[in-house]
């Protein structure tokens, strides 16, 4: 399958927070730019919808803000919404991805 | 993601250059680069500050009242501007009115002739008459020279004429009778204004993203403070994006008038269950995709919205004949 086909992905991140104190920064800087992305999961994990040309600017702004020597970004990219199967155990108060608020 | 319904009380407010809403179950983030527009079904506090943002993100939001009755859209900045298109379709208004207005009115008949033709064909022979009306009565008539008020009369006929035919196909409590708007008097009138105010501010959002002027219409009188444009455009796709989501939430009894709708008040409102399943349904019937004739890919109905925008540019421009959606060529 071509690169330029997915148009969903998981978003994980490590950032190297207790090494330094500008590390603190850095955790801060990539959850932001997240947030305008995708939809916050968990802890460190966004997730949602994304178009091909969105998750450029994405990974071009992220780049921008870590520092590649210490943290650790992982993409995973999928077709769609449907092309994965999800359990849950436990309770999530707020869906970020359904269409109601 | 690209609508958000905004259903419960609350706050909204830029945050990290991102949007973020609190109600009272706590702080909810929409990301911005993933909507286009929103809808306000309950009271939400912001600020300019806010409605700045979302015009600069091209943002679109549409605002409901207490009774979901359609008090306005926020309209950001245009950002497709061209005097070349709006000074065509001045003149298009003036010279070839009738041309755009019969296609509109050919595409509503052909339309609902697919859409009802589902239930002719599972055993409802009394639509026959009403059918062959739509095929073929409807195409000689539009070949006459009319005058737009006698295009607007067969309009009119077309949609009195379906409203009729519900009796054959649909359960008893939710027949309509007759047609009554502002307010709506029962559950199936207030279905279907509901479904045609949701398609128009859809419509409105399409436009929005073309460099038409939203003001100028051909089938509809252009008047003032409205977009009339988008009320020409929608027509094409009511039977397939309204009327098919209503039946199939009536027929597969999703929607109940004892349990969806508000006593109260005569049974002529969705309450907020209602609400729910109906815009759940309407937004996947929106964004079903289809195979596109033309384009040999899927194109969802809200981009054959947009399409059809398109085309009437490419009609005032340069000429190419005028055809709005149509299910049956799926162009």
């Amino acid at each position: 399958m071509k690169s330029y086909k997915y148009n969903y992905v998981f978003l994980m991140y490590d950032i190297a927070d207790e090494e330094s104190e500008a590390g603190k920064y850095r955790v801060a800087k990539v959850f932001k730019i997240c947030k305008r992305y995708l939809s916050h999961h968990q802890k460190s994990v966004f997730r949602g919808e994304i178009t091909p040309a969105n998750l450029l600017k994405l990974i071009k702004e992220l780049k921008t803000v870590i520092d590649e020597e210490l943290d650790y970004i992982s993409i995973i990219k999928l077709p769609n919404a449907s092309s994965f199967c999800e359990e849950k155990i436990g309770t999530k108060k707020i869906d970020g991805e359904s269409i109601f608020i | 993601m690209k609508t958000r319904y905004i259903l419960s009380m609350g706050e909204l407010k830029r945050k990290d250059n991102s949007i973020a809403f609190k109600n009272e179950k706590g702080w909810n983030y929409i990301p911005i680069e993933g909507v286009r527009e929103i809808y306000f079904f309950n009271e939400v506090s912001l600020n300019s500050k806010f409605l700045d943002f979302l015009a600069r993100a091209g943002v679109v939001a549409h605002f409901f009242n207490y009774y979901g009755q359609y008090s306005g859209t926020f309209y950001p900045k245009d950002y497709l501007i061209s005097g070349d298109l709006t000074v065509k379709q001045s003149l298009a208004f003036v010279e070839k009115r009738l041309m755009i207005a019969k296609s509109i009115v050919y595409a509503i008949a052909k339309n609902l002739y697919e859409v009802l033709y589902h239930y002719y064909r599972h055993g409802n022979k009394e639509l026959k008459p009403f059918l062959d009306w739509l095929r073929t009565d409807i195409d000689k008539l539009l070949e006459k020279e009319l005058h737009i008020r006698q295009i607007l009369f067969i309009e009119g006929q077309i949609w009195s004429r379906f409203y009729d035919s519900f009796k054959y196909f649909l359960p008893k409590d939710f027949l309509m009778y007759k047609r009554v708007k502002r307010p709506p008097n029962n559950p199936m009138n207030a279905l279907v204004s509901f479904g045609n105010t949701l398609l128009y501010t859809k419509t409105i959002t399409a436009i929005y993203h073309t460099h038409l002027n939203q003001s100028i219409s051909y089938l509809h009188e252009p008047r003032e403070a409205r977009f009339s444009l988008s009320l020409d455009l929608s027509e094409a796709f009511k039977p397939i994006i309204v009327f098919k989501t209503i039946f199939e939430l009536v027929n597969r009894r999703k929607l109940q008038v004892s349990k969806h709708f508000e006593k109260k008040l005569n049974y002529a409102l969705l309450n907020d269950d209602g609400k729910k399943i109906f815009l759940e349904a309407f937004e996947n019937r929106i964004n079903e995709k289809f195979k596109h004739t033309t384009l040999k890919r899927l194109v969802s109905y809200n981009r054959a919205i947009k399409l059809d925008g398109y085309k009437l540019i490419k009609f005032l421009i340069e000429g190419k004949e005028f055809v709005p959606f149509l299910l049956k060529d799926k162009k």
